[in-house]
């Protein structure tokens, strides 16, 4: 099934947010909130941005249809906190004497949409689906998923930090989403890639009718196509990698001193992995309520602090943050496209962005594909093991 | 229904093995989920003290004897030490069993070997209840025990139990200084008594468990006895939190040791990157 590009102005746009807020459907979309931080963090941003209120762009629930923020700005959290919340209930427990009784959370959820996602946002939904269900499938994802509508609007990409197009990803796919907007002269072509997608086209195609004869298909079409292929050229000019050898290097040289080397400014805060869209490692925890009753949650977790892996018996398997950082490279590069057929990275950027100490993802995979590549396995700055292999 | 919610179980027995070790005996208390209940030697289970939380150990009960579970753990975190406080008549949660386990159907017509240090002995035990309950199907048993003294030995009564059966070979061993004077074992590391007692390896295979260093110091001694790194099986210890292959924190290397293991042969373990 297949069903031609539909033009909307953004006043249709905002009028179909309408309709879905009228009819009570939860909408999640990027949203400008104002930055509300200490005083001094507050100048420091307006002195970055002179003139400009100091705003971050956000995910949020939309609580009418002039919020939505239709910038293309990359929202400073991933749409993963909607999916996997950053804590969530798993059951609840009561506790009288010797007796216990424990409450299940639903797992069914009511339908939402989410509008104007970042592509790398949605991709990173689909990639994560692969963990959530090999198996043991984690109802509480799966039925938010099952829920929820997804449309893309196509990214210009943001800035040098983007690199989407080098791990599979690329600023207009609609990997993880129903369906994409593409920026065109007066508006924004829509165009459903599933069933959800092409669902949700027919049953709003009252609204989505209004538009109908005011863009000319074809000439639209371009501009949408070239739209499309220069931000896919940006975020190619940014990195471009050989996945496959990057892949086989990081698996082949566990203690390599390049990985080390790379490591060397990660202070292991873990911000890198709160904003990442395809982090999901978690913890379970138990909070009391009270006397004898409580919830037990899952809250998101982080693999660079030291207390991931400390067993209670004191030993840590990953007891430096050179070895921790490893493990998020190994387990975004290789072990999970090993196991799962995909990079656990979309190439956001939001990592690199965040890193108060300046580690750049870009940067660290560009030297691993160097490397990678390369015939010899010798290290660049590190002449004592240029042993051949 | 979401996969991390517990089942309730009874505690019906414990023991204390050692001065911070216990093992609890659990039914679970849905009498149709107790009946369903069926599990194979080596696999783990998420224990819970409802407020303290969840905490991962094996089943250290044998498949082989049904209606209950049973684990040992040493009370050392918060989990551990409020499961230390329960009595007999309480409820805890579990969920379970996760993992893989130990082919002991594979095992049949061969000699076994079980080494165990400290409270390693706990994932070894069901192995050994569950071959001692199917005695007939396998060759020679010798089990070598060590701890580090007399008072840190764990299943102190199945340790007389299984020295006494005679078809059973079962030396246990402390380290120096850890002996008492009533002490009729050997004196020394486990790797000494391996050597000395293992059986012939044609036929053969070795089940391990026990601190890194035990398994570590342990296997260049059963590949000098000639047994191949496939015939030499061990469970792998990792901090985990949600038994199912989702929350990450066992990942090393290609492996979710929750879902791919805990059992790996030495084979496997070689293929691993040195992070333990």
């Amino acid at each position: 099934m297949s069903i031609p590009p539909i033009f909307l102005t953004e006043s249709t746009l905002r009028a179909l947010a309408a309709d879905l807020l009228g009819a009570g459907t939860q909408v999640i979309a990027p949203v400008a909130v104002e930055v509300r931080t200490s005083p001094s963090a507050s100048a420091s941003a307006a002195c970055r941005h002179p003139g400009a209120a100091p705003v971050e762009i956000e995910y949020r629930v939309l609580g009418d249809a002039a919020g939505l923020d239709l910038g293309r700005r990359l929202p400073v959290l991933s749409l993963k906190q909607f999916f996997l919340p950053a804590h969530e209930a798993l059951c609840r427990w009561r506790q009288r004497g010797t007796t216990v009784q424990v409450e299940a959370v639903p797992t069914e959820f009511a339908p939402q949409v989410v509008l104007a996602a970042k592509p790398c946002d949605s991709a990173a939904l689909a990639v994560v689906d692969k963990v959530m269900n090999w198996d043991y499938a984690d109802e509480l994802w799966n039925g938010r998923r099952a829920a929820t509508t997804i449309i893309n609007l196509a990214c210009p990409v943001i800035d040098e930090s983007c690199f989407c197009t080098a791990v599979g990803a690329s600023p207009d796919c609609t990997k993880g989403a129903d369906a994409l907007l593409t920026p065109v002269a007066g508006g924004y072509l829509l165009e459903a890639t599933t069933e959800k997608g092409w669902a949700f086209l027919a049953a709003h195609a009252e609204r989505l009718k209004s538009d109908a004869g005011k863009g000319g298909e074809e000439p639209l079409g371009h501009q949408a196509a070239d739209e499309r292929a220069a931000a896919r050229a940006r975020a190619a000019a940014n990195l471009e990698i050989d996945a496959a050898s990057v892949r086989a290097w990081i698996d082949s040289h566990f203690e390599d001193p390049l990985l080390a080397a790379l490591a060397v400014r990660c202070n292991g805060c873990g911000a890198c992995t709160s904003v990442c869209p395809t982090c999901h490692c978690f913890d379970i925890v138990d909070e009391e309520e009270g006397v004898g009753r409580g919830t037990r949650r899952r809250c998101w977790d982080t693999c660079q602090a030291p207390t991931f892996t400390l067993h209670a018996s004191g030993h840590n398997p990953r007891d430096d943050q050179n070895s921790r950082y490893r493990q998020r490279i190994n387990h975004k590069f290789a072990i999970y496209p090993l196991k799962f057929g995909e990079v656990l990275c979309t190439g956001c950027g939001r990592c690199t962005r965040v890193c108060h100490a300046g580690q750049d993802l870009v940067e660290i995979l560009a030297a691993i594909d160097v490397v990678a590549r390369r015939p010899s396995t010798t290290t660049p700055g590190a002449p004592d093991t240029e042993a051949a292999s | 229904m979401s996969i991390y919610l517990p089942q309730l179980a009874t505690v019906t027995d414990l023991v204390d093995e050692t001065p911070d070790t216990r093992t609890l005996r659990l039914e679970l208390q849905d009498a149709a989920a107790r009946a369903r209940f069926a599990f194979k030697a080596g696999q783990f289970g998420e224990y819970s003290v409802f407020g303290a939380g969840e905490s991962t150990f094996c089943i250290a009960s044998p498949p082989t004897r049904q209606g209950f579970i049973e684990c040992s753990f040493k009370a050392v975190g918060k989990v551990t030490t409020a499961l230390r406080e329960v009595n007999i008549g309480d409820t805890v949660g579990f969920r379970g069993p996760y993992g893989n386990w130990f082919p002991v159907d594979d095992w049949k017509g061969n000699d076994i070997v079980f080494v165990a240090g400290g409270i390693g002995l706990a994932p070894v035990r069901c192995v050994i209840w569950n071959v001692l309950d199917r005695r007939d199907e396998f060759g020679d048993v010798t089990i070598v025990y060590g701890a580090r003294s007399v008072e840190d030995l764990v299943y102190k009564r199945e340790l007389q139990e299984w020295s006494s059966r005679p078809d059973v070979r079962m030396v246990a061993t402390v380290d120096p200084g850890g002996q008492t004077a009533e002490w009729t074992g050997e004196v020394g590391y486990v790797t000494p008594v391996v050597e000395k007692t293992a059986p012939a390896a044609a036929n053969a295979v070795a089940v391990l468990c026990g601190p890194p260093i035990v398994v570590k110091l342990t296997l260049p001694v059963l590949a000098k006895l000639g047994f191949a790194d496939e015939a030499i099986f061990t469970t792998l210890e990792n901090r985990m939190k949600c038994g199912l292959g989702k929350c990450g924190r066992c990942n090393i290397g290609p492996v979710y040791v929750c879902k791919d293991g805990p059992v790996f042969t030495a084979a496997q373990l070689k293929q691993l990157p040195p992070e333990f």
